[in-house]
């Protein structure tokens, strides 16, 4: 390949763009639309399955007991739980260590300094070796005796998962709408550049051009659009982030867990290579369609 | 060179094109195709550069069977054809140059034979010294000159001509004739189709008349009209 090819064919490119300035800026825009709401959504999905999984992780199960109950019924409570292999660990939580708990957990929020009396009754914390087990194990420790209630954290985390899934289908639905609206788009715009270039296409056939080199320009078009519209995406993305970052984390103090593992320079080049996907496939597909002779 | 056996043309609305065309043309001939408007002269050259396929018939040119040839190898073909036409098709945002080059080009030529070989061909067309013009700054003659170095540009063994000369007046006319026999001299067979009865009296080529898509006459040293020169049938 001399340079002379390439500058050539680089011209062509370049003239095929530039041809249509509006219906470029277009198609990038959709392309951006598109790629954001993508990037949005596969954020979203990382933080709540992560919220999900560490939820689930944590959750305990806690066996409230009666405040009559007594020091037998609390040593048979801890000596069924010893036993019992579904159980990973059960701690006995006095009222007192209960109130101190929650005053550091509010920090401050709450005046516990009010209270004349500690409201809180004593406690097993139970922590289950499978999150599946947890139904199982709480049915069992609320038979006993001197057992008051079991609370467990099940329905919020099965809500959020719930949530999660139907978050899921929209985003789903709603990013196969754009990468279509985008797709048409793009298809449109490298239909009108076929349009305007006809003649020129017209001599190529007629001058023995093969078919592949006369897509090419058409291709790159497309796929030109395509990463444009990404790049304008992650940088929309990127800035987004750099501004609403800390003040999330501010709002939602359990959210900062939920953002660690994701690796950034490999989510940009991926948003960029899906636009560079909905060009190539684009135009490809419209090319094909109007050069058939 | 060329060779038609038994071809016919139907377009799918219905229209017979050619009827059971054969045609015989060796290297180095030039070839007149003469009759009147819609007789499928267009037709013929069509299929010659594979823009049409035979209804039935086996076309051959420069030992390619063009009625059977795949779509993939139509470039092929045509890198050995030049087709010229009445309406010159060229690129008016390029220049001469440019417009010849763009034949080489697209073809992924080398850009040290592209340098090498469009001067060649505008010197053959004598435009050299108005190869940084555009089409529109061209008179229709000079732009019919730039469209045969298009053709000629790369090289080919056969040159398709359509109504060459349709668009100009007798002056140009006459200079384009003139170039047609000199790119022929050089061993470019050369096939022309017109109705221009005085470029085909004053030539004395071979002639093949089409009337209604079947060729009537075939004659070595032809006249436009059968056997008649041209002051004869402005008396008859």
């Amino acid at each position: 390949m001399d340079s002379g090819k390439v500058k050539f064919f680089l011209g062509e490119v370049a003239r095929n763009f530039s041809r249509n300035t509006g219906m470029q800026m277009t198609a990038i825009g959709t392309v951006a639309i598109t790629i954001v709401l993508l990037g949005l959504f596969l954020f979203v999905r990382a933080a709540l399955a992560a919220v999900g999984a560490q939820l689930l992780d944590q959750i305990e199960v806690s066996a409230y007991l009666r405040p009559d109950a007594t020091q037998a019924q609390v040593a048979a409570i801890a000596r069924f739980l010893s036993v019992d292999p579904m159980v990973a660990s059960a701690q006995y939580v006095p009222k007192r260590q209960g109130l101190a708990e929650l005053r550091e957990r509010t920090k401050g929020t709450i005046d516990t300094g009010l209270l004349t009396e500690n409201p809180l009754p004593d406690k097993f914390r139970i922590k289950t070796r499978v999150p599946d087990d947890v139904p199982a194990v709480a049915a069992s420790v609320r038979r006993l005796s001197g057992v008051d209630n079991v609370v467990y954290g099940q329905k919020i985390v099965a809500r959020l998962l719930q949530l999660g899934a139907v978050l899921r289908r929209i985003g789903i639905g709603v990013i196969i709408v754009f990468f279509a609206v985008a797709g048409i788009i793009i298809s449109n715009t490298i239909r009108l550049t076929v349009f305007a270039r006809r003649r020129e296409i017209a001599i190529m056939q007629l001058v023995g051009a093969t078919s592949t080199y006369i897509r090419l320009p058409f291709i790159c078009e497309g796929l030109l659009d395509g990463v444009l519209g990404a790049l304008l995406a992650v940088g929309l993305l990127a800035a987004a982030r750099a501004a609403l970052w800390p003040r999330l984390l501010e709002a939602l103090p359990w959210a900062q867990l939920a953002a660690a593992p994701v690796d950034l320079r490999v989510f940009a080049a991926e948003l960029i290579l899906v636009g560079a996907a909905i060009g190539f496939v684009a135009s490809w597909l419209s090319v094909g369609r109007h050069l058939r002779t | 060179m060329i060779s038609l056996r038994g071809v016919s043309l139907v377009y799918p609305n219905g229209v017979r094109a050619l009827d059971n065309v054969n045609l015989e043309i060796t290297k180095g001939d030039f070839v007149f195709l003469v009759g009147d408007s819609g007789t499928g002269k267009s037709s013929l050259l069509r299929l010659l550069y594979r823009e049409a396929k035979p209804t039935t018939g086996e076309i051959t040119v420069d030992g390619i069977r063009v009625d059977r040839l795949r779509r993939n190898r139509v470039p092929a073909l045509r890198r050995h054809l030049g087709v010229v036409f009445q309406d010159f098709k060229l690129l008016v945002d390029k220049t001469v140059w440019e417009n010849v080059a763009f034949a080489m080009q697209v073809t992924g030529a080398h850009t040290r034979d592209v340098m090498r070989q469009v001067p060649r061909v505008l010197d053959l067309v004598g435009l050299s010294h108005k190869s940084r013009m555009y089409p529109g700054e061209l008179s229709g003659g000079e732009q019919q000159r730039t469209a045969i170095a298009r053709a000629l540009v790369n090289n080919p063994k056969i040159l398709l001509c359509d109504e060459p000369t349709g668009n100009l007046d007798p002056a140009n006319t006459t200079e384009i004739t003139a170039l047609l026999l000199r790119i022929n001299l050089k061993g470019t067979t050369v096939v022309v189709a017109t109705h221009n009865q005085a470029v085909v009296d004053r030539m004395r080529r071979r002639v093949v008349r089409l009337e209604d898509g079947r060729i009537t006459t075939d004659e070595e040293r032809g006249y436009y009209y059968l056997g008649l020169g041209q002051g004869q049938v402005l008396s008859g």
